[in-house]
């Protein structure tokens, strides 16, 4: 019977985390520019491209700290596969790291 | 036999992808990591490299494979003797995947089991936010692991809701390094970008002797009004039913991401099994469990992040255990070889 109880303690703890969460927000906007986004050359160049990478990119994992243009082609590919995500998708986020 | 077979194949890969324009340039990533661990008294520590390769070719071809090499030192006896070491290497995916439309990709290799979210997307040591994997892992993946194919996509894609699936089928093998077992199955998702909150289920059949059905449910949810991330599972097979939910708070809005304070995250797991039926080797707790934990991870500059937490693990009938671990993951990501971009 103990082990019932557990579930929702637990829904009730992170609906408690949450509540505090929206607390410490309070009024202020959206507060997106304080997560870590990785460092390109490309930052601004493609708004939407940007939006969808930290978008999809955050589904699984905190952004990079840095994606060279270089290195763009093989991360957009491995999350469009990991993600799957549609070419378009691919294609906004490959023009935002390497435009 | 099939490392004979692999290094041409491996070797042709390379001078093929070499041969590609600059733009497709492989890149190198994953993670290193120490780990310690106490639990119920006995200490453990577990170096670890997890290389991850992705190759793109062409226009429409990757290649990605993944490993995880580790040791395992603990003492002899548990509590008392001298140290000893394990080593065991893992080829956790090796697959060549092919986006053959907008909405249609095909893979064929090894790849990991689809199964809920854990598997695929949070098992990397430098995504997941505890050392171990949940209790429940087990339950669907097949051991983590499937040899075959798989077809993946997203079937609908628009700036309100996508929906996205993976359907697979996994043959038996015993080749040392591509262990798996005949099962298939797959998952659905619905993901809503504005909400970023994602819902999936999931179902696996294994096609061995004794067939099995698993069936599980999974939500992440990632607002963007707020640093925090909320994850969990259930999952229900013959063995047994369970569920695993966490939550994890960065401390950003305290002076930022990039402040002493704003580095810190907090984190919560519960997670429980409960066991129906005893099945050899189904890698699940053989009792009822519950598991309890806090943590607190902290992020430090060039993708080094700290972590310690604490659980309680309550076992139906061997009493309760305490868990104490930590550990250090360094991520990394780089190109292989030199060369401009073009």
């Amino acid at each position: 019977m103990k082990h019932r109880k557990i579930a929702p303690v637990a829904l009730v703890c992170l609906s408690g985390l949450s509540v505090v969460a929206f607390a410490q927000t309070g009024t202020k906007g959206s507060t997106n520019n304080q997560k870590s986004k990785p460092v390109t050359s490309a930052q601004g160049s493609s708004p939407d491209g940007e939006k969808r990478f930290q978008i999809n990119c955050g589904r699984c994992h905190n952004p990079p700290e840095d994606i060279s243009p270089r290195e763009a082609r093989a991360v957009g590919r491995h999350m469009r596969v990991r993600a799957m995500l549609s070419a378009e998708d691919e294609k906004l986020i490959l023009q935002f790291l390497a435009p | 036999m099939i490392q004979k077979c692999l290094w041409p194949v491996g070797l042709a890969l390379f001078a093929v992808t070499a041969a590609c324009a600059q733009s497709n340039i492989p890149i190198i990533s994953g993670g290193l990591g120490f780990f310690g661990a106490t639990r119920g008294g006995v200490n453990s520590f577990q170096p670890v490299v997890a290389p991850v390769l992705a190759a793109p070719l062409g226009e429409k071809w990757l290649i990605e494979s993944r490993a995880d090499l580790r040791g395992f030192i603990s003492r002899e006896d548990g509590t008392t003797g001298p140290y000893q070491g394990q080593f065991f290497d893992t080829l956790e995916y090796l697959q060549i995947d092919y986006n053959a439309t907008s909405r249609l990709t095909i893979t064929a290799g090894r790849f990991l089991t689809p199964f809920g979210i854990f598997n695929e997307r949070l098992s990397p040591i430098w995504i997941s936010k505890f050392q171990d994997a949940p209790v429940i892992a087990a339950i669907g993946t097949s051991e983590g692991y499937s040899d075959g194919f798989m077809v993946r996509g997203a079937l609908i894609s628009n700036p309100r809701y996508a929906v996205n699936y993976v359907a697979y089928f996994s043959t038996l093998s015993t080749v040392p390094q591509f262990e798996s077992a005949r099962s298939t199955g797959g998952r659905v998702g619905l993901f809503l970008p504005n909400t970023r909150l994602e819902v999936g289920t999931s179902y696996e059949r294994t096609l061995q002797v004794q067939r099995m059905n698993s069936f599980g449910a999974d939500l992440s949810w990632a607002p963007d009004q707020l640093p925090l991330e909320v994850k969990g599972e259930w999952a229900h097979s013959l063995s047994g039913h369970g569920y695993w939910i966490q939550g994890a708070y960065r401390l950003s809005q305290l002076g930022g991401a990039n402040s002493a304070l704003g580095r810190l995250e907090p984190v919560f797991r519960m997670q429980q099994f409960f066991r129906n039926l005893q099945i050899p080797g189904d890698s699940l707790p053989a009792t009822n469990t519950r598991l309890p934990e806090i943590g607190l991870n902290y992020y430090l500059p060039r993708e080094v992040r700290l972590n310690a937490s604490y659980g309680r693990q309550y076992l139906a009938h061997s009493g309760e255990t305490n868990e104490w671990e930590f550990g250090i993951t360094y991520r990394f990501l780089f190109p292989l070889w030199p060369g401009e971009f073009k």
